[in-house]
């Protein structure tokens, strides 16, 4: 088994005492503590302004883990990519802004598609998953 | 101006052939600026009861629709530590209450939100344990 690690940590000066939280988890399949996500898809692309794109072109699994990183790589702060899963807005990244989320791909059409704003947007993003069903040639 | 910052890293020694360490960091801005957010619910820990959306009581609402501008960030944790025990988090204004993502347990999640919809959790167990904080500017 594949043991992979993710972890968070949110540091401010915002309150009268410093936030610093973390939190981190080993990423395991769906219903367990014992066994590892051994999947990875993980991409780097260039998405140009208008159209909306599939950025998981293949279709999970509802019933397994999934979970997905996106980063926006713009460095124009006015530049965002809208990110819906299944037509339904989850996330907007603007210039240097990532997401970590358990995906819920709760049945086929739950695709995570993203739309570029304001300019081309170069997206990293990574799944790491338990399985998936390929799409048929 | 107060700075806030979100770290993430992955890791894996066996999940590739060479090791996976991956590591970023981004400052939270006002929208469309590079000025810091000023604002936060701070660090709440709460049990969800509610076992389903649209009863009648038992969500926790994470963040109430339009409570900041635009960009409102989030960090929620199931602190739950049986496999199977999920929290799902939903969209509270948007008709059908569609899923947003689900938390097994000890899973985290970060991610700007849409400011402008309600967010709501509910648990497969009552009751299940969540820390979260909502992060942004206020209006």
């Amino acid at each position: 088994m594949a043991t992979t690690t993710a972890a968070v940590t949110l540091s401010s000066d915002l309150m009268s005492a410093n936030i610093s939280v973390s939190a981190s988890s080993t990423l395991m399949k769906a219903g367990t503590t014992a066994d590892g996500l051994d999947q990875i898809e993980y991409a780097v692309l260039e998405i140009a302004t208008g159209d909306e794109y599939d950025l998981i072109a293949n279709t999970p699994t509802a019933t397994k883990a999934s979970k997905l990183y996106v980063k926006n790589h713009s460095i124009d702060e006015t530049y965002f990519v809208a990110v819906t899963q299944n037509s339904q807005a989850i996330g907007k990244l603007y210039g240097g802004d990532w997401m970590f989320i358990p995906a819920d791909f709760h049945d086929a059409a739950a695709d995570i598609a993203i739309t570029s704003n304001g300019g081309t947007n170069k997206i990293e993003y990574a799944l790491i998953h338990e399985g998936t069903t390929l799409l048929a040639t | 101006m107060a700075t806030t910052t979100a770290s993430l890293t992955i890791n894996s020694t066996d999940l590739l052939t060479d090791e996976l360490s991956l590591s970023t960091t981004c400052t939270l801005t006002q929208t469309g600026t590079n000025t810091g957010v000023e604002d936060t619910t701070g660090l709440n820990r709460k049990k969800v009861i509610s076992t389903a959306k649209g009863t009648a009581s038992g969500q926790i609402t994470l963040y109430t629709a339009d409570d900041f501008a635009a960009i409102p960030y989030l960090y929620i944790k199931n602190l739950d530590t049986t496999a199977g025990n999920k929290i799902f988090v939903y969209d509270d204004t948007t008709s059908g209450d569609p899923l947003q993502f689900q938390l097994d347990a000890n899973d985290w999640a970060f991610i700007p939100m849409h400011g402008d919809k309600t967010y709501k959790a509910y648990a497969t167990t009552n009751p299940t344990s969540i820390e979260f904080m909502v992060i942004g500017k206020d209006q």
